[in-house]
């Protein structure tokens, strides 16, 4: 069930985090699923799986906040 | 209690430094106004000298003017582009239809559709600085004066100095009105969430989402502000944001599916596979750090605002908006056909959260929430407070100085702007009589902004009289619309669609090439040669060139059948 309210700056971090790991999981994953690619992670792909460490380390510094409202 | 006073028991120490910051900060506040207002006084020559210009200023306009034609008389441009006259439109439709009524009153002219442009920058400047004095005095009603209200004026200015926002603003082309609806709707929704009566935050999420889906039928680009007001709205509160999210979904995808159904799919064809295009890394990059460069004055400010919500107050949607737009707008401007006016959003983001935190410190009115990091970091500084406090009536002003620098761009010839030049010695560098902050080097960077001269009229009205030199009964084949509009000829594809929908293998030549292989046409005129590879193999094949024609530092190439064909 959704809250009816406002989330927290933890509530906020724990989002970051989580879609942060699944965000690299799935960048990382281009090159996996795609067997065919040659050349390795790619300059567009190196700065998504950036962008993505960066969510989680601002999703990691937003825990010990609590309960003020994000 | 006034700012002065607040200043004045942070500071607690010497009335008579005080007062003679406050006097440098108003002379620099002064400074800016003059500076941006400067930049204003330019966009409004170049908007009064771009209106009266009757062809093509960039590629393109000519057939966002077909397409109000075709509304106007009661037709989808989204058709079948295989056969002829080979026209298709990968816009949406609303930029257009505001502008029938204009079309029916006035026949197909250039000047109203850059009218509502250069109009729809205004409203949406005017936007930034109503956000901006809202934001600041709603937090603090002390900061409510006149104090405010100039940085109020210089949030909105900034946007329409900056370089993009002037490039594009007086164009006929729906992207700088599609930012005006997304700003709308930003401001409209920054505080939905806080309204205690039910009927009316039902209402104004109505006005919000449909503000929301007038910039999204105004051009697709606006799906990325659309996602930050989700966001935000997720934030504030996630059961009503999924509710009016689904909502928003089912309305603005029902409105897609009768677009798709009534024009037999070409609507889908067209909005959305033809704008699945190559990605250019490179220029991406190229565009970003442009953008940086030029910007960085006000981007700094603004950055500091986000960082300043998410660990000390509540996030607001101005942040959620300029990080989300300020992202994927950046990463989009790699793709091909897309360039610095992907960046038009991010600049009225960033004016508004430039504009807030340049109000907030002006008027000392900063609170730090009590957490980890404001113990860490930000109670130690507290004894400098008197001490910040005073560099910042300083640096705020100088922040927009520098912004004005960077962004600095005016013609450097005429009886004006040709003195002023001279005294401050301005150079033209992009070889237009114009000085431009990117000089034009930056790969997919517009290359517009210059003044038309007569020699560009008379450049354009040399191709309608070739134009006209060919038998009603014979067609024209132009790669733009103006010169056809300008001889009463009927338009004869949309070149660059064809050229997208042909890369993805969405597109057949075989007609086009037909014609053009049986020198159907009287006169093909060229600019960019932006056709599908097949397209342009046959109109060397089967054409030769007879006359190039310059116009707005273009060469436009007039082909005439060849007697003896390459093939």
């Amino acid at each position: 069930m959704l809250p009816n309210r406002p989330l927290t700056k933890r509530e906020l971090g724990m989002i970051c985090v989580v879609v942060g790991i699944v965000g690299f999981v799935a960048v990382l994953s281009v090159d996996i699923l795609d067997a065919g690619r040659e050349g390795g992670i790619g300059p567009a792909q190196r700065l998504a799986l950036g962008l993505t460490l960066a969510l989680v380390l601002l999703g990691l510094s937003l825990l010990p906040i609590k309960d003020d409202l994000a | 209690m006034t700012h002065t006073d607040d200043h004045n028991q942070n500071a607690g120490t010497n009335p008579a430094i005080d007062r003679t910051l406050h006097r440098i900060n108003r002379a620099l506040l002064l400074a800016a106004l003059i500076l941006l207002g400067y930049l204003l006084a330019v966009y409004v020559v170049y908007a009064v000298n771009l209106i009266q210009f009757p062809f093509d200023y960039d590629q393109g306009e000519g057939f966002e003017l077909y397409d109000v034609v075709l509304f106007g008389q009661f037709q989808w441009p989204y058709a079948d582009i295989e056969t002829f006259p080979f026209y298709g439109s990968i816009y949406p439709p609303l930029y257009h239809l505001f502008l029938v009524p204009f079309y029916w009153l006035f026949g197909a002219e250039y000047w109203y559709g850059r009218l509502f442009s250069f109009v729809s920058t205004l409203i949406t400047a005017y936007l930034i600085g109503y956000a901006v004095y809202r934001e600041t005095v709603r937090g603090a009603p002390q900061a409510a004066g006149r104090l405010t209200l100039w940085v109020a004026v210089l949030a909105g200015l900034a946007y329409l100095g900056s370089n993009i926002v002037y490039h594009i603003g007086p164009l006929f082309r729906q992207h700088i009105s599609m930012v005006m609806f997304e700003t709308a709707a930003i401001v409209v929704l920054a505080h939905v969430n806080e309204m205690a009566d039910d009927k009316r935050r039902r209402r104004v999420l109505l006005a919000g989402f449909a503000l929301l889906l007038c910039a999204g039928y105004t051009k697709q680009l606006a799906a990325f502000t659309a996602i930050s007001a989700l966001v935000f709205l997720f934030i504030r509160n996630p059961r009503r944001a999924v509710m009016w999210g689904a909502g928003f979904a089912l309305v603005g995808g029902g409105i897609f599916l009768f677009l798709t159904i009534a024009t037999g799919g070409h609507w889908w064809t067209q909005t959305i596979t033809a704008n699945v295009k190559d990605f250019n890394f490179g220029q991406a990059e190229g565009l970003l750090r442009t953008f940086v460069r030029t910007h960085f004055w006000l981007l700094l400010p603004a950055a500091l605002m986000v960082v300043y919500e998410i660990y000390f107050d509540r996030l607001s949607i101005y942040s959620v908006w300029f990080v989300a737009v300020l992202g994927l707008n950046a990463f989009s401007a790699g793709t091909w056909g897309a360039g610095d006016s992907y960046y038009a959003t991010a600049v009225a983001a960033m004016s508004v959260l430039s504009g807030i935190f340049a109000a907030r410190s002006l008027n000392a009115t900063w609170r730090f929430a009590p957490n980890y990091l404001s113990n860490g970091l930000i109670a130690p500084l507290r004894r400098l407070t008197p001490i910040i406090g005073r560099a910042l009536l300083i640096v705020v002003p100088l922040l927009y100085i520098g912004y004005g620098r960077g962004v600095f761009h005016m013609p450097t010839s005429g009886a004006v702007f040709g003195q002023i030049a001279d005294v401050f010695g301005i150079e033209d560098n992009t070889g237009y009589n114009f000085h431009d902050p990117d000089g034009y080097i930056t790969l997919a960077y517009a290359q517009i902004g210059h003044l038309l001269t007569d020699a560009d009229r008379a450049g354009g009205e040399r191709i309608v009289e070739r134009i006209r030199e060919i038998p009603d009964d014979v067609p024209v084949l132009s790669e733009e619309a103006g010169f056809s509009f300008a001889a009463g000829r009927q338009i004869i594809t949309n070149p660059v669609v064809l050229k997208i929908l042909d890369e993805v293998g969405a597109y057949d030549s075989g007609e086009l090439v037909a014609m053009i292989e049986a020198q159907a046409f009287g006169l093909i005129i060229l600019r960019a040669q932006f056709y599908p590879v097949a397209v342009n193999q046959a109109i060397t094949a089967f054409y030769e060139e007879d006359e190039r024609v310059t116009m707005n530092g273009f060469s436009y190439i007039i082909m005439v059948p060849r007697a003896e064909p390459l093939r």
